[in-house]
């Protein structure tokens, strides 16, 4: 399990059971495409991006997402979300070398 | 006249010397191409399988005219379609024309998302299009595409 930093944001931030809401995730990450070279030694750096990302709550797949290089350093995946009662919202994200991350977010809905 | 001659010389040499170089790199420099380089063309060939893509108005693409810069430009993708059980977006793949590597990212979204949209950061190279396939649950390809302008190129 790798350490990279990764944020889960919802918006708004208070909602109600059967809301439609906003979920963005972020991710610290270089997204190197294996084409820039490094200034000082002139050599190429290897490619290294997110392959993929799963978004799972409650254990339930909801979106799953194929990325590729020409993806942002640091990149924002945002979707929306149907709220269906308490539970985990988890987001699990593999790198092109190998590394696996998690990220975990309760969901708690009020009223 | 000796000296005027022997300055001249020494003057184009310089200049010669100059240009060359920059030149010679500029000629050696095909674009670039990652591992991973497909064309915008076989890209959508891999992901519709030959079938008929269609130019629709209910595809919203969001992204800027001007984009100073390549490295960051925001990409938003929503789709006039309902996300019941029998009818919904299944797929949502965003494409860089002229990228190396045209396939930006392909988003596999169910029912219990309630909402058609996509929205991330992508990068582009040069001034091109940016379109996106969207596949609907019933097996139909739409499409929508626009062109950004970019001052700085972000790849590379």
């Amino acid at each position: 399990m790798g350490k990279r930093k990764s944020l889960i944001k919802i918006k708004p931030k208070k909602y109600k059971d059967g809301e439609i809401v906003k979920v963005s995730f972020m991710v610290m990450h270089p997204m190197e495409t294996g084409m820039r070279k490094d200034k000082k030694t002139k050599k190429l750096i290897p490619a290294l991006y997110i392959n993929n990302v799963k978004f799972e709550y409650n254990g339930k797949v909801i979106t799953t997402m194929k990325v590729w290089e020409s993806l942002s350093v640091n990149p924002v995946f945002t979707t929306y979300m149907k709220v269906n009662g308490k539970g985990k919202l988890k987001v699990t994200f593999t790198d092109s070398s190998g590394e696996v991350n998690e990220k975990t977010k309760k969901i708690k809905p009020k009223g | 006249m000796k000296r005027r001659d022997f300055l001249s010389k020494l003057g184009m040499g310089v200049a010669v010397t100059a240009v060359v170089p920059s030149m010679s790199l500029a000629a050696d420099a095909p674009a670039p191409k990652g591992p991973n380089a497909l064309s915008y063309k076989a890209a959508v060939e891999a992901v519709t399988g030959g079938k008929p893509v269609e130019t629709s108005s209910k595809v919203h693409m969001k992204v800027p005219e001007i984009a100073e810069n390549g490295a960051v430009v925001p990409v938003t993708v929503t789709v006039d379609n309902p996300m019941t059980e029998s009818d919904y977006v299944k797929a949502i793949h965003i494409f860089a024309t002229k990228n190396g590597n045209t396939r930006c990212i392909d988003v596999y979204l169910t029912p219990a998302n309630g909402k058609a949209m996509f929205s991330t950061r992508i990068k582009l190279g040069q001034t091109q299009e940016v379109a996106a396939l969207v596949e609907l649950s019933n097996g139909k390809f739409l499409t929508a595409a626009q062109s950004v302008k970019v001052t700085i190129g972000g790849c590379g």
